[in-house]
Formats: structure tokens, sequence, C-alpha cells
């Protein structure tokens, strides 16, 4: 792929957490409106390569760039904002604000953060709902919603920033499996939709369904990337299909 | 029996044996104390014998604590926010006074207040008097706010650090994320704290007797010193009683909503 093609340009990061080196060198180009799941063993820093690409964490070494953002420059928060615009993440415990209802939660940061008008992003917030079909639920607390039902507010709430990538860190991986489905459903939608997705996920069906490329994360390294099909069927590396085996 | 149906049973029976002693005390001749406590009560409350004016007494001890509370309310949120600060410049300063200010002894920092204050003080050619009440006032509300201070931090800290990831990822910057997000949450969590403490402050406002001000210790130690000894003791149970009707509600109101408020940490 032509590196200048790429939307994320991860070239060679290494990231630390006191001594311990949790990634050891990455590097992951992902173009526009490609979806790229990330599997791995628990541990091998997958959450921590998402976590840097809209720079939660600063890294130690390397380059990140996202379109015209190159993150690995960036030190302050406010510096920060653009890239957040254009980047919105979905966590694995929703993380939703408790005090406010679920149409409040996905208005709030387009008002506050970006600007936006009022009435209009009611109405962008109150699409996004149906989208995720939980209109009627959008004076409901997250503390009334079931697991499936908030993480696809905070998909909703993401989707507010009209960011051009979202990050999924193991979304469904606090759900019971009826409610994985309902919240596998939203994402395929968004990926069908073209929008560029990165994946965390242990939902190896669902990476093979949905993704365009699988890469393998084991201690901090990427041993394997490949199209789902090929990943699956024909693993290269010993790693992956020791992994393959045990998940499969 | 459950334990709270315990709890309750061994409770009523102090309350009964509380009741029935002084039923007990006042057949035996403890009744004519109680009419005499009965009679200068109007004193004790209001500091005026008639009840009106209200010039010290219990009532001033309230007006006391509630504008301490206050002091130390606006106080104790800025050193609250000062200790959580990212500059170091800003943080250790307020750490140390805080820290400074929480393990002094209330009644030397009233103390302090006495000699430290000035009678008066001059701004722009202005006076400002400092009359005891203010110094009490002052010296009650530091190391209340230190404590609140304290309380702040601890709810603060206690929202889960999930919400700081998801604020930042939508781009709030760190002002916003207390103002929008941390410390709306975090308010609710900190009102039980914030009652106890309240209480607290109530029970010491009795300290601030060494400040002169007419409160209910300084009227019971001057204006009733001719009673005989023996009324005494019922005067000092009657102050004894007047702080806890007043207090026990307040912190079993506080232990409520704390309990309410741990369901929902969501
Ligand atoms: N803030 C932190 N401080 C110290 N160590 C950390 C921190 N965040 C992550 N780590 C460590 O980095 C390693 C990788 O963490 P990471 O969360 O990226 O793993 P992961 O692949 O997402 O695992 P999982 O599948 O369990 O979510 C882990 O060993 C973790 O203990
Ligand atoms: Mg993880």
């Amino acid at each position: 792929m032509n590196r200048s093609d790429a939307l994320i340009e991860i070239d060679g990061i290494r990231k630390s957490f006191g001594t311990f080196e949790v990634l050891k060198g990455i590097s992951l180009n992902v173009s526009k409106g490609e979806a790229v799941c990330i599997i791995g063993p628990s541990g091998s820093g997958k959450s921590t390569i998402l976590r840097c690409i809209n720079g939660l964490i600063p890294i130690n070494e390397g380059f990140i760039r996202v379109g015209n953002h190159r993150v690995h420059e960036m030190r302050s928060e406010k510096a920060m904002r653009p890239l957040r615009h254009q980047v919105a993440m979905v966590f694995q415990q929703y993380n939703l604000f408790p005090h406010r209802t679920a149409l409040e939660n996905i208005m709030m940061a387009p008002i506050q953060v970006l600007g936006h008008d009022k009435a209009e992003v009611e109405d962008r917030a109150r699409k996004l709902l149906a989208k995720v079909r939980l209109s009627e639920k959008a004076d409901s607390y997250p503390g009334q919603l079931s697991g499936g039902q908030q993480q696809r507010v905070a998909i909703a709430r993401a989707l507010a920033m009209q960011p051009d990538i979202i990050l999924f860190d193991e979304v469904t991986a606090a759900l019971d499996p009826e409610t994985v489905k309902e919240v596998l459903f939203t994402i395929r939608q968004l990926v069908e939709e073209g929008l560029t997705c990165v994946l965390v996920t242990h939902e190896m069906k669902f990476a093979r369904e949905v993704s365009h490329r699988v890469c393998f994360t084991d201690r901090g390294m990427i041993v394997e990337s490949a199209p789902p099909a090929e990943f699956f069927d024909n693993p290269q590396d010993p790693r992956t299909r020791e992994f393959l085996g045990q998940v499969l | 029996m459950t334990y709270e149906n315990k709890k309750r049973a061994v409770l009523l029976l102090i309350a009964l044996a509380v009741v029935a002693w002084i039923a007990v005390d006042a057949a035996a001749g403890g009744a004519q104390y109680w009419a005499r406590v009965w009679l200068r009560l109007p004193l004790l409350l209001t500091g005026s014998g008639s009840g009106w004016p209200i010039t010290g007494g219990f009532i001033l001890n309230i007006l006391l604590s509630i504008a301490s509370m206050a002091v130390a309310t606006a106080l104790g949120t800025v050193m609250g926010l000062a200790t959580l600060a990212k500059s170091p410049i800003i943080r250790l300063p307020s750490f140390f006074i805080m820290n400074f200010l929480r393990n002094s002894p209330w009644l030397v920092l009233l103390f302090a207040m006495l000699y430290i204050l000035p009678f008066e003080m001059k701004v722009f050619g202005l006076v400002i008097p400092f009359p005891p009440f203010v110094k009490a006032v002052i010296g009650l509300a530091l190391p209340t706010a230190a404590n609140f201070s304290e309380v702040i931090r601890g709810a603060v800290q206690s929202i889960h650090s999930g919400q700081w990831e998801a604020s930042r990822s939508l781009g709030y910057t760190q002002m916003q994320i207390y103002r929008y997000v941390i410390l709306p949450q975090a308010f609710r969590r900190m009102i039980p704290g914030w009652m106890n403490l309240y209480a607290l402050l109530m029970i010491a406002t009795a300290l601030a007797t060494v400040t002169g001000i007419q409160d209910v210790l300084t009227i019971l130690n001057t204006s009733l010193a001719m009673e005989s000894d023996r009324v005494i003791v019922y005067f000092y149970l009657t102050i004894l009683f007047l702080f806890f009707a007043y207090c026990y509600p307040i912190a079993i109101f506080a232990r409520r909503l704390e309990n309410a408020v741990k369901g929902d940490n969501l």
C-alpha cells in the first residue's frame, strides 16, 4: 500500500510503562474505509495501540500520523483537539456519563467541545439514537440501560462527533451473548457505510466476516497481518496458529 | 433478628433507661432543678432572659456553625481543587497547608486567631473590624475547610478513571472535564461527608467560648454562675441534650444519603 494513501500511519512505535516495554515496535497502516481487527492474547498491548492512535497515552519512540495530524509530536491536550474530533473511541466499560441521560450523553461533546448549534445537535443525536435502535431510551439514564444498550449509546456518542475513524476496544467483552449481537450489528452497519474502523475484539467470527484485515499481536509485536480468509484458514506464524487453536 | 433490628433495640433500651433515670431522679427531688432549667431556658437559647432579642446562646452557636460552614465550603473547594492540580507549584503548598490545618487542634487554632487577627484592619482607608464572632468564624472555618478539601479530593478521586479517558477521547480539556463530568458526579458523593463535617463543626462551636462570644457555654459560665452547684449539673445536661438533638438527626440523614449514593456508583 502506498504510504501516503493511509489514513492512519503507524511506524515503529515503542511504549513502556516504567521498565516494562508494552509495545516493541508496532507498524500498521490503515487506509480510508478499511476495517482492521486486532486480535491477540490478553496483555499483548492491543488497548495500548488504540490509546496511542488518539493520543490518550504518549509514546516513547516512533511515528504516528492520523490524517494531517502528527500525533507523536503533539504535547498538549489542546493541540489534540482536532485529532480527537477526527478519531472517536468506544470502550469496553462503555464509560457513559452516569449523571446525564442517553440523549444528553450524545449531545454533550458536540455542543461543549465542537461548539455546534444545539438544535442541530439534538436532531443529529435523535437520528443516531434511531440508528442504534434506541429512540425510546432517549431520556433514560445509563444506570437504567442494559449493557448492550449502554454500549450502543456509547457508539452513538462517538458518532455524534462526526469522526473519520472509530476505535473500538473490546466493546463486546463485558456483554452477555444475546446483547453482543445487537452491538455487532451496529458496528457492521458502520463498516458497510465505509467508516474507517480499528477494532480490538475477541469475536473471531465477527472479525472474519466484517474486517478487511486482521492483525495478530503478541508480546508487544504485530506477529501477523493478513486478510481474514487467509489469516484464519492459513495462518503463517506458529504463535498465531497456537492462539487460533485455543480460541476457535 | 437482623443486625439492624438488634441495633435499633439496643438504642431503644438506652433511650428508655435515660428516660427512666430522669423520671426516678425527678421524683427524688430533681424536679425542682429541672423547673429552674426550664425557667432559664430562654436565656440559654437566645442569650436574653425573655427570649428576645437574640444576643447569643445556643442560637448563636447555630449561626456560628452556619457562617463557618459557608466560609469552609468556599475555602475547602478551592483548597481541594488546588491539591488536585497538575502543577506542583500549586499542588504542593496547598497540600502542605491542608495537612497542617487538618492536624491542628481546633482549640489551638481558635486561640491563635485571637492573637493573630488584629482588632480591626485598615484596607484602603476602609476599616474592617474583627469582632470575636468573626474570629470564631475564621478559627472554626480553617480546619473545617481543610477537612472538606479532603472530602472533595476523595470524591473526585473516587470517580472511575474511565470517565477521564472517555472525556479526553471526546476532546474535552482538563478544566472542561472537571466542570462537565467530574464535579457534577463528585458533588453527589460529597454531600454525606459535607453533612458529617457540619455536625462535627456544630459540636466544635462550643470551643468558641474562648473567643468571648456569648455562646451557650459562655452564658452558662457567666450569667448562670450564681446558680447552685447542683443545678449547674442539670444545665450542663440540658446543653448536651441540645447539641445531641441538633446534630444527631444530621448525622443520621448523612448516613442515609451515603447509603443511597453508594448504590449508584456506576
Ligand atoms: N497505565 C498503565 N500502567 C502500567 N502498565 C500498564 C498500563 N496500561 C497497560 N499496562 C500494561 O500493559 C500491558 C498491555 O496492556 P493492554 O491493556 O494494552 O493489553 P490488552 O492487549 O488490551 O489486554 P486485554 O485483552 O486484557 O485488554 C499489560 O501488561 C498491562 O498490565
Ligand atoms: Mg485491552
